[in-house]
């Protein structure tokens, strides 16, 4: 079709229009920065299905949300990943296509990203609800962006945003406060968030958004075995095919209601591995020596202790019996055993017999290993004075329980606190990094005491992987010449050496646990410190086999993949906790913390990380730890070392939708074609080249002649617009801009057109 | 009583020379317009632009006021943008081949790809064609069901109908498409063709 010169009169004309039109658009969520409507449509049902007979059967059934317009959702693992309580093999994600109006099945959706632990996934849309494979960069979707859960604080108002039911009811948003935050050894002080709004269990993998609509936690429970008894699940289909639906029917489970949500900084790290499209898979030679064991006694819980603070490692500064009035922070501790990701533990607080939400922790999924020592506590949150009982449940069934008094003054008694491990030196002092201790004879611990009663009984414990190996000899009677407070030295020797492994040491007065610390030796002697690992490095090559006698490389071409890592280790025990960290341009895309299962030495640990489109631009770093500490580092480049900026990473802007009409009959127009024009063209350029290049964004109408960009527009750009109609003169205009003062908010803008007719 | 009208009108004028001469021109003029008027509305409505690329050694030409796209993984793909529905499109795409494939296994490749992504695919039919340079090749017309990738807009789906010419030359397959509403597909087709003439690779 010509722009003829009548037409460009014409459009000239509809300049104006155009702006005012978008001027007087009305604003869907007027004067709020939460963008309900973008909000509503990027939360989405989860649906875990498998096939059963030629049917499909909901197997689990969760919330989640779009964060990237190319379709990678955010979402609980609990649901998402094929497992014992959700036994599905394909996800459904349906989309709210209508406001108040129950979820529609549009698409297929894989998991790309996962930690179990903290029962986070990220799934992508990969096909059509039929089956269709989808180009992802076809997809549009509108999506939220992730906040900073780590700006939240007490009392902030939070929405919370998922599905209440298991298909049938329309999104709903609960608003309440951050009553307090939940610590664990798996994310610090701010593991969990905890909220006063009302979360029903299968708005868990939802959002929840603070007030500027950025979303900063994610509503987590994880449902318990699936028993249509206990009402905790729902049969919806006649999935064995025996004209009935009841209780021998395949049951979703639902959960309860939630008062925890994951923080967004939890997400970071899978969402930028799954943005850059990176997989890192490891060990690819045989470190295995051996098999990680899956633990098959029942989980449990013991030996439950309190503690005022936590040290850098994890462990308790000492251990209470009662606490202050005034206090604000507590950590309950306790041993943990034979525990999976898939068990789930829960916390219930009781204050003076009556059930305290605030220090509650819902049902979740279990976050450390199979065994250790483990917290859950929370700091600058105060503790009204009472007889607290805590009580620990595990897949359901009530375990162990703790009692606390808080109130009154401070707890005057004698007191072990702060242990910290390490090497003597020739001074006598304790020197190293605290916790990780490099393998000898001997290992030290430096602890405090105050309040000691001069002849009292006290005892020093200390355990090899879970074994008593020596007692302190001289430990049952405190000594004058110690003093009532001080600091204390005490050592394990072995004539043998101490064996690579984790320690514990356990510190009483007159028979009460007063203090306990892990530590962990592992690796040479390099002063006071260990050496673990070494001479990590990196290559290219088509196989593993190449890859290990290939030569060292730091910079590699643009493109590149797979790149192999290698490392050297030396003296680990089995089970020793080590963390692997990537990070690109200083951005973690991926930590995983799992217990040593290779030969105690060795040389050559395998790793991959590779890319199907090779691996972006950027400088990308290997940290390899034990405990909190960082035993080697080394970095590599791919093309420029930078990565690329993607221009539609950000959600922000104003959506703009509207509706072109016939100016004559007034009926919608179906199929015309909408085209933003990017700032750097215009009209006259785009109709000279006509070349999608310039184009930011197209749309076309539906049946009633609706339309929606699906790219934000920011304030203060200069925008140009064509729209294209056989048979009608198309409409264009250059210079459309959003103002402060034309729209005030962020609401969408919509606006109605009118074509004419040739 | 009875009326008689008797109507008296002027006896006929023979038209002069003149007269008849400027009849003569203006049936002329007439006939000329309409002629040039058709000719303008061939020479706007098949008005093409060039387009080459070294890179891949080809040259073509497009409709005028198509608009170009070569960031997918074609090597360009035009589109009526104005085509109210499915935007008619004509797109060349390349494919590797090695001396062991045969134009069958081309095809079989296209047909499985195109199950996977396209709705309610099917093949019309297949069969050999020979280009305007002489060049062997093979036509395989099918249909899909295209719907607007939007899912929050009300679009009811178009059956697409398409056309397929894929040539082997210089170790990779060329495959020059055509898809169109398929309503429409008989219209659109001679730019098509008028495409496929120009192509060169």
């Amino acid at each position: 079709m010509m722009l003829t010169s009548k037409a460009r009169l014409f459009a000239t004309s509809w300049l104006m229009l155009v702006v005012l039109l978008i001027t007087s658009g009305v604003p869907a969520a007027a004067q709020t920065s939460l963008d309900v409507e973008r909000i509503q449509r990027a939360t989405v049902l989860v649906m875990q299905t498998r096939i059963i007979g030629s049917s499909p059967i909901i197997t689990c059934v969760g919330s989640g949300t779009i964060v990237s317009r190319d379709g990678l959702i955010l979402t609980n693992a609990h649901h998402s990943l094929s497992g014992a309580n959700c036994s599905g093999d394909t996800l459904i994600i349906s989309l709210n296509i209508r406001p108040g109006e129950p979820p529609v099945a549009r698409y297929q959706a894989e998991v790309v990203q996962a930690n179990p632990g903290l029962d986070l996934a990220l799934l992508r849309i990969t096909r059509q609800v039929d089956g269709r494979l989808i180009d992802r960069a076809s997809l549009a979707l509108p999506f939220v962006e992730i906040g900073d859960s780590a700006g939240v604080g007490l009392d902030d108002t939070i929405t919370v945003v998922g599905y209440p039911g298991i298909g049938n009811d329309p999104i709903v948003f609960e608003r309440g406060t951050i009553s307090g935050f939940a610590a664990e050894p798996s994310g610090g002080d701010r593991s969990w968030i905890k909220t006063s709004a009302s979360i029903t269990g299968t708005m868990s993998g939802g959002g929840a958004y603070n007030q500027n609509g950025l979303l900063i936690g994610i509503p987590t429970t994880a449902p318990l075995t699936p028993n249509p008894a206990t009402g905790n699940c729902i049969s919806v289909q006649d999935s064995n095919a025996d004209g009935l639906i009841n209780t021998n029917d395949v049951c979703i489970p639902t959960g309860g209601f939630i008062n925890l949500l994951r923080p967004s900084a939890f997400v970071r790290p899978l969402l930028q591995a799954a943005q850059l499209d990176i997989s890192i898979s490891f060990p690819l030679e045989r470190v295995i020596s051996t098999t990680a064991t899956i633990p098959t006694a029942r989980p449990r819980f013991r030996y439950l202790g309190f503690s005022p603070s936590v040290n850098p490692a994890g462990m308790p500064t000492t251990i209470i019996r009662s606490l202050p009035t005034g206090s604000n922070s507590l950590y309950l501790f306790f041993d943990y055993e034979n525990m999976t990701p898939e068990t789930v533990y829960e916390l219930r607080v009781n204050t003076n017999g009556i059930p305290n939400p605030n220090f509650s922790v819902s049902p979740v999924r279990w976050s450390g290993g199979s065994r250790g020592l483990w917290y859950v506590g929370s700091s600058g949150q105060p503790f009204p004075n009472g007889n607290y009982e805590f009580t620990l449940f595990i897949d359901g069934i009530a375990g162990d329980s703790a009692r606390l008094v808080i109130g009154g003054g401070p707890d005057e008694g004698a007191a072990f606190s702060d242990i910290v491990f390490g090497l003597l030196d020739s001074a006598g002092n304790v020197t190293g990094t605290g916790f990780v201790l490099p393998t000898g004879n001997t290992a030290s611990a430096r602890f405090l005491y105050r309040n000691m009663t001069p002849g009292g009984s006290w005892a020093a414990i200390w355990y090899y992987e879970g074994q008593e190996v020596q007692r302190t000899d001289d430990g049952t009677v405190w000594a004058e010449s110690d003093g009532a407070s001080g600091t204390k030295t005490i050592s394990i020797q072995s004539v043998n050496g101490l064996l690579p492994g984790s320690y514990r040491l356990e510190l009483y007065i007159e028979g009460r646990l007063a203090a306990v610390s892990d530590f962990t030796l592992a690796g040479g002697q390099d002063g006071s410190f260990a050496r673990i690992f070494n001479n990590t490095h990196f290559t290219t090559a088509s196989t593993v086999q190449e890859a290990l006698s290939a030569a060292p490389i730091s910079s590699f071409s643009a493109g590149t993949s797979p790149i192999f890592a290698m490392f050297n280790w030396q003296l680990i025990g089995p089970g020793t906790l080590w963390r692997i960290e990537w990070s690109v341009d200083n951005q973690l895309f991926f930590s995983q913390t799992q217990p040593w299962s290779g030969a105690p030495t060795g040389s050559n640990f395998l790793m991959q990380i590779a890319s199907p489109a090779g691996l972006p631009d950027g400088t990308y770093r290997l940290d390899l730890f034990v405990g909190q500490i960082q035993f080697d580092t080394a970095q590599f480049r791919v093309g420029i070392g930078q990565l690329p900026i993607d221009r539609f990473a950000s959600a922000e802007g104003i959506a703009l939708r509207g509706q072109v009409l016939n100016s004559v009959s007034r009926d919608g127009i179906q199929g015309v074609s909408v085209m933003l024009i990017s700032e750097d063209y215009s009209v006259a350029d785009f109709t000279r080249d006509w070349n999608q290049a310039q184009l930011i964004a197209t749309a076309t109408t539906d049946r009633n002649g609706r339309f929606e960009v699906n790219v934000p527009l920011q304030r203060g750009a200069l925008y140009s617009i064509v729209l294209l109609a056989e048979g009608f003169l198309p409409i264009t205009a250059d210079g459309v801009e959003i103002t402060d003062e034309n729209h005030p908010d962020n609401s969408p803008i919509d606006i109605t057109l009118e074509l004419t007719p040739e | 009583m009875s009326t008689t009208i008797i109507e008296v009108g002027e006896a006929p004028v023979e038209l002069t020379l003149r007269q008849k001469w400027s009849h003569y021109f203006v049936i002329i003029y007439a006939i000329l317009a309409i002629i040039i008027g058709v000719n303008l509305r061939d020479s706007a409505v098949f008005a093409t632009v060039p387009y080459s690329n070294p890179q891949v050694g080809i040259t073509a030409f497009y409709p005028h006021r198509w608009m170009i796209d070569s960031s997918g993984d074609y090597v360009f793909r035009v589109r009526d943008m104005a085509q109210t529905g499915f935007k008619t499109a004509m797109q060349v795409n390349i494919i590797p081949v090695n001396s062991d494939m045969t134009t069958r296994n081309i095809l079989e490749t296209l047909i499985l790809n195109r199950s996977q992504t396209d709705s309610t695919f099917r093949v019309l039919s297949q069969e050999p064609i020979q280009l305007a340079d002489n060049t062997e090749a093979t036509r395989m017309t099918s249909t899909f069901v295209a719907s607007n990738e939007d899912p929050f807009l009300e679009s009811i789906p178009t059956v697409v109908e398409r056309m397929d010419v894929i040539a082997v030359q210089g170790g990779q397959a060329i495959i020059i498409s055509f898809l169109s509403d398929a309503l429409t597909f008989e219209q659109n087709y001679p730019k098509f063709e008028q495409f496929l003439n120009d192509v060169d690779f």
